[in-house]
Formats: C-alpha cells, structure tokens, sequence
C-alpha cells in the first residue's frame, strides 16, 4: 500500500532547488532536472535580451572612434597646412625680395655699406624678419654688410651654408647659431656681376619671427607645433621635445611634397596624432618639415567621457536585466516546477486512488463470496452449539463445546475480516444526504448498549446544542464513528469513560471529538496508524485496516482526523467534517 | 408475534430459523421473494428478515410490496455486501441493517428492539 502523497501548499520561492528526488513521483514529472533548466533559461533570455544591446554598444564606439579619428585627421590635417603655407609663404617672400634686389640693383650699388643698409632697412620695414644683409663674393669674402653686429670683412668659405649657397641660385639654410651665437636663418641668393664673378646676396633672418608665425596656428596647449631638419634635430623649441637644436629622436618622415599624417599604431588615447610636411618653396627645396603632434585623448576627451559615461549606462542596464531576467526565470520555473509537483502528485493520487479501488473491488468481491459460505458455517456451528447447550444431558461435553467455539470464533474473525474489507469499496463512492449527527451517534452507542453495562463504562454525550444536520455521506459517516468508538471500546478498560463531544466552532464545520480514557497509543505509534494493516491488536484479532479506512473515509467526506494521545491516560481523536460536504468526481 | 425470514441462502435461512425456535422465536421462511409474498397473502406477519440481494425481487423491492399489504410490518436487511445500494427515493433511515455473518444475539436484541420484547415470548 501507498502512503498519502503531501500536497504543497506553501508556495516557497526556489522551492525547485530544493528538491528531492521522489522514486514515486519521479516518473509523473514532466521535466526532472529544474536547475538545468532554471540555469539554461536564464542565459538563453540573458543572450536574446543582452548580445544586441551589447553588439550595438561595440558597434557604436567603433563608429565614434573611427568618426573621431578622421574628424581628427582633418583637423590636424588642416592646421598643419596651414602653418605650412605660412612658413612657407615667410620663407618665400623674403627669398623673392632678395632676388628682386639682386636683379634690380648693379653689383656695384650692392656693394655700398650705406646703400645695403638703407635696402635692410627698407626690406625691415616692408617684410619684417631681417637682421643683417652682406654682399659674399666667390671667394667667400664679405664685400659688403649692413646689420648690427661687426661682421665686415669675414670669410665664409669654410661654412657649409656659403658651400651650398654658392652651388645653386637660392639657398635657405637650417638654424644654426654661426658666428654670433645668436640662432637664425640664412637666405642666400647667387648672381652674377658685370664682370661674370659669382656673388652671394645673403640675409639673416630672426628666427622669432618665424616662430611667432608658427605660434598663431597653435590652437590650444596640447597641440605642438614645431620645425626640425631631415635629421631630426629641432629648428625652433618643442612642447614635447624641448629646446631648440635638440635631437627628437624621432623617426624622420617619408618625404612627400604634400601635408600627411600619422596616426599612432598605438591604439593607446595618450598616443600622438603627428601632421608633417616638408617645407618646400618653388625655388627651393628648405631644410625644414613642419610637424603639428595632438594628443588623441586630449582632444578625444569628450567623446571619451561620453564613451565611459555610455558604457556605465549599459553596464548598469545589463546588471539591472540579468537581475530581472533572473528573478523572473526564478520565478517561471518556480511555477512550472509547483505546477508539475502538483501534477505529478494528483497522478500518484489517482494512480493509488485507483490501485485502492481495483483492491478494495477485488477484496469486496471476495469478501461477499466469503461472507455467505460464512454465514452458514456460522449458522451450523451455532446451531450445533445450540442443540449442546438446548439439551443438557450434553451440556457438560467440554471438548466439543471448546472446538464449536473455535469455529464460531474464526467464522467471528473472518466476518470482522470480510466487513473491513468490504469497507474499502465504500470508500469510492459518495452519496450526499442530511444527517443528524445526534441520531446517528445514538445510534451507533445502541450497538454498544450491551459492552458497555458488561464493562461498567461511563458514556457521555455532549453535543452542542446549534450543531446543525450536515451534509454528507450517511454510511460513510456512520462507519467512521462505528470504527473510532469500537477502537475506543477495546482500549477501555473495565470503569472507563468514553466522552463524545460534537462542537460548531466555526460556521462551515463541526467537530466530533471521541475521548476514551484507555490505554493510548505510544508515541513511536501515532505516526503509523492510518497506514493499512499496522495493528497492535494480533493478539485481540485486529485486521489493521480499521483506523486506515476510517483515515480515507474522514479525508472521502473532505474531513480532517487528528488523534492526541498519551500512554496509559487515553486517547482523543478529532474529526472535523464540513457541514456541507461539496459533490466531486468519484475517484 | 409472527416472523418471515427470506434468503435465497436455504440451508442458511433454514439453521437460522432453527436457531431462533431453540429462542422461543417461531418464524417461517421464505427462498426468494416471490414466496415470501405467497405466504404473506395469507399469513399477518409482524416483522421480517429480509436479504437485501436476490434473485427475483430484491430485499428493497419486498419490503415495499410487503408494506402495501401490512403496512405495520417491520423490516430488518441481512446483507453479505459491504455497501448498501439505496436505490430511488426510498427513505432508508430507519432501516435496520446487520451484515452477514450473523451474530445469532444481536439479531434477537434487534429483533426485540424492534417490534418490542412484549410482543416475543421467550424460552
């Protein structure tokens, strides 16, 4: 037999993580493994809900990274052109003036002190920039100088800047310090005079102003904008590399006649973004490339703050959906897994339901095919008793008297045996009347009428005057009350007290309590006697099926049975029956 | 005081109507329902021992057709079934009933209660 399954009442949440595996209602379940499927749907609704937030995130920061790289490209793209035309445009400017006068003038009004200074003088005040002039014939001698510093009569065969100056029309030299310790610039113009002797027109040039004009394109204290030869070496003071003439240690970039830009391999913010260009005018090509350095996170640095700020929202927004999406998978699986509990224990019920009814039919067949043979046996044997006991002269025949009370002892058995079983069948089958539990009760002690003045027991009655007359099944109710008062009649011992008390607490049930004052049922007990054939009675012919089928008719009319019980006090036990019992299906 | 014990159980109906004689109760018997009535039609009976389930008509049935002839009568069911099919609208409140096997003194008690032992004479 197949104890009673409990339901689950209590709704616990996480109830599926505390499962344990029940062999009889494993195979009524519809899925067995809930954390797997609690764990899968979170991340399958966690994947479906997150990766295109997510995919969106990335694909949107590539965007604005690429957006604001070449939006930075163009800018620093941009400046440096600029600053180059400028540097270019101050270059040729001069370099064109000092051919304009060396075409201009003769040879011989160049070579005048007085007349080259007021020329310096003019060229001062129409371009700006100039330090010195000096006429250099070919020999490297200065025939002629006009500027602040005492330079008459030097030789400037053994510099380089005079080297090259002699060897094409127009040179513009690096930024060298020279004689006079002093940085500056030479532009030099070659030409020929009257007598065919190559000469130089050479100016200085300060370098201030050049650097002024590179300033004015510095947009903001994070942009560098400097000059340095073909050999790395600075021609005016960096931010990033400091003075003049120090080496940058910076990989010299390819030539090219047009602005480019670099942008750092290094994908690191704090990398350098580096326009260059060579300054090259039309007449000559200069020693100089210009070179603009920004660094990417500072001019980056709004979009970056809004890039972080961004990712905090999304991480912030996929915190609170897994938290969500946790809760309710929790939450769908919690009702999935209650709801196939639930289903998986009226199916064991039905099942048992089932099996209790094929039993209880099979045993109520047999049992009334038993019970008529018994009759008669009972019948004869009592007969043969009668006629011993009805006829005296073989009244005093023990031994025969003995065994024909053995068989009506066993025929007494066997009845008890076959009515329980035949109990079973009733089980299944409900039909609702009124009764008056009072009546019923009288009833029932009529039977008992007889025990009771052999044994001296005391019973009372005590029924609550508003108990109103239930609905509910008669013989059912009857058989119950039968069973708990017979068990109550066998643990009395002689003088004992049987009180039947029936209350109306609550408006929609009563209460039947039934309280003997017997030998009570030890606590080890009490857990196991609704189960079918527990019995401490073998010795005073128990069946064990008693109090089992009293458990399933009481629960059959939608009841409750409780028992209170202390050993060797008494025992109560209390049913409590709906007034009006509701129709169901018959299992 | 007359009684009628009916069962389609002869050997059964006939020891218990020898065993309630031995009580100093005389009562006829009756196999199916059918003769129950036969007898009946002529004999006043005063209660009956009626099997719930027969051949022919059942122990129900009986009782009612009994009753249109002497509705005075007083019925008791004997029944080998566990359940009792109450069929129709019949009022089966104060019917009494006792299940086979048969404890020969409790029928006699019921039987006293029932039509009252003023009405029995005992040995």
């Amino acid at each position: 037999m197949i104890g009673k399954p409990q339901i689950l009442h209590k709704q616990e949440w996480l109830a599926f993580l505390f499962h344990r595996h029940d062999a009889h209602l494993a195979s009524f379940h519809t899925f067995s493994n809930y954390r797997s499927i609690w764990i899968i749907s979170i991340i399958i609704l966690a994947v479906t809900s997150l990766s295109p937030l997510v995919m969106a995130t990335l694909i949107n920061q590539r965007l604005i990274r690429q957006s604001v790289d070449a939006e930075l490209v163009l800018q620093t793209e941009r400046v440096t052109s600029n600053a180059k035309r400028s540097v270019r445009f101050f270059l040729e400017e001069r370099l064109n003036a000092l051919r304009f006068i060396v075409n201009e003038l003769p040879y011989y009004a160049l070579i005048d002190n007085e007349h080259l200074a007021e020329i310096l003088s003019n060229l001062k005040l129409g371009f700006g920039g100039f330090t010195d002039l000096s006429i250099i014939d070919a020999d490297g001698s200065q025939v002629a100088y006009a500027g602040p510093f005492n330079l008459e009569g030097k030789n400037y065969k053994t510099q380089p800047w005079f080297t090259k100056s002699l060897q094409r029309d127009n040179f513009i030299s690096e930024v060298f310090t020279g004689y006079r310790d002093v940085p500056h610039i030479i532009i030099a113009v070659r030409s020929m005079n009257a007598l065919g002797r190559l000469f130089i027109l050479r100016a200085t040039l300060d370098t201030q102003r050049l650097m002024d004009t590179l300033l004015s394109y510095k947009t903001n204290v994070h942009t560098d904008i400097f000059l340095m030869n073909h050999t790395g070496l600075l021609q005016t003071p960096s931010k990033n590399y400091g003075k003049i003439f120090t080496p940058t240690r910076l990989d010299v970039p390819e030539f090219s006649t047009t602005t480019n830009v670099i942008m750092p391999e290094n994908k690191s913010d704090h990398a350098f973004i580096t326009g260059y260009s060579y300054i090259i005018t039309e007449a000559v090509t200069t020693p100089f490339i210009l070179l603009v350095n920004k660094e990417k996170s500072v001019v980056m640095g709004t979009w970056l703050n809004l890039g972080k700020t961004f990712n905090w929202i999304i991480g912030i927004s996929c915190l609170v959906m897994m938290i969500i999406i946790t809760l309710v998978s929790t939450f769908m699986v919690n009702k999935l897994y209650l709801a196939d509990k639930t289903k998986a224990e009226t199916m064991l019920r039905m099942e048992q339901s089932q099996q209790l009814a094929c039993i209880g039919q099979l045993s109520a067949g047999i049992a009334h095919e038993i019970n008529n043979p018994l009759a008669l046996i009972n019948e004869t044997a009592g007969y043969l008793k009668d006629l011993y006991h009805f006829t005296e002269e073989e009244q005093n025949d023990e031994e025969v008297m003995e065994n024909l009370d053995a068989i009506l002892e066993a025929v007494s058995r066997c009845g008890t045996i076959t009515s329980q079983l035949l109990g079973f069948v009733r089980q299944f089958d409900v039909q609702i009347s009124r009764v008056d539990v009072e009546k019923l009760i009288t009833g029932i002690l009529r039977f008992h009428k007889k025990e009771t003045e052999y044994k001296g027991i005391h019973v009372t009655t005590a029924i609550s005057p508003d108990t109103p007359a239930i609905e509910t099944d008669r013989g059912k109710l009857q058989q119950i009350l039968l069973n708990l008062i017979n068990n109550a009649f066998q643990a009395i011992e002689a003088n004992g007290c049987l009180d039947i008390t029936v209350s109306h607490l609550r408006p929609d049930n009563i209460t039947i309590e039934i309280k003997d004052t017997g030998c009570g049922i030890p606590a080890e007990n009490l857990k196991r006697i609704h189960e079918p054939f527990f019995s401490t009675k073998k010795e005073k012919m128990g069946t064990g099926l008693g109090l089992s089928i009293t458990y399933g008719l009481v629960k059959k009319l939608q009841g409750n049975i409780r028992v209170e019980s202390s050993e060797g006090v008494g025992t109560i036990f209390f049913v409590t029956l709906p007034v009006k019992m509701q129709k169901e299906e018959s299992a | 005081m007359k009684i009628i014990l009916v069962d389609d159980e002869k050997k059964f109906i006939n020891m218990l109507a020898k065993r309630l004689a031995l009580r100093g109760l005389q009562a006829d018997v009756a196999y199916s329902g059918e003769q129950a009535l036969e007898k009946a039609a002529k004999t006043h009976y005063d209660l009956a021992v009626l099997d719930l389930k027969m051949p022919g008509i059942s122990g129900f049935v009986l009782k009612k057709k009994l009753q249109e002839s002497w509705p005075r009568i007083k019925c008791i069911f004997v029944t080998g079934h566990g359940s009792i099919d109450k069929n129709g609208d019949q009022d089966h409140s104060e019917d009494i009933f006792l299940a086979k096997p048969l404890d020969i003194d409790t029928l006699i008690e019921t039987i006293h209660r029932t039509i009252g032992p003023e009405n029995t004479r005992r040995p």
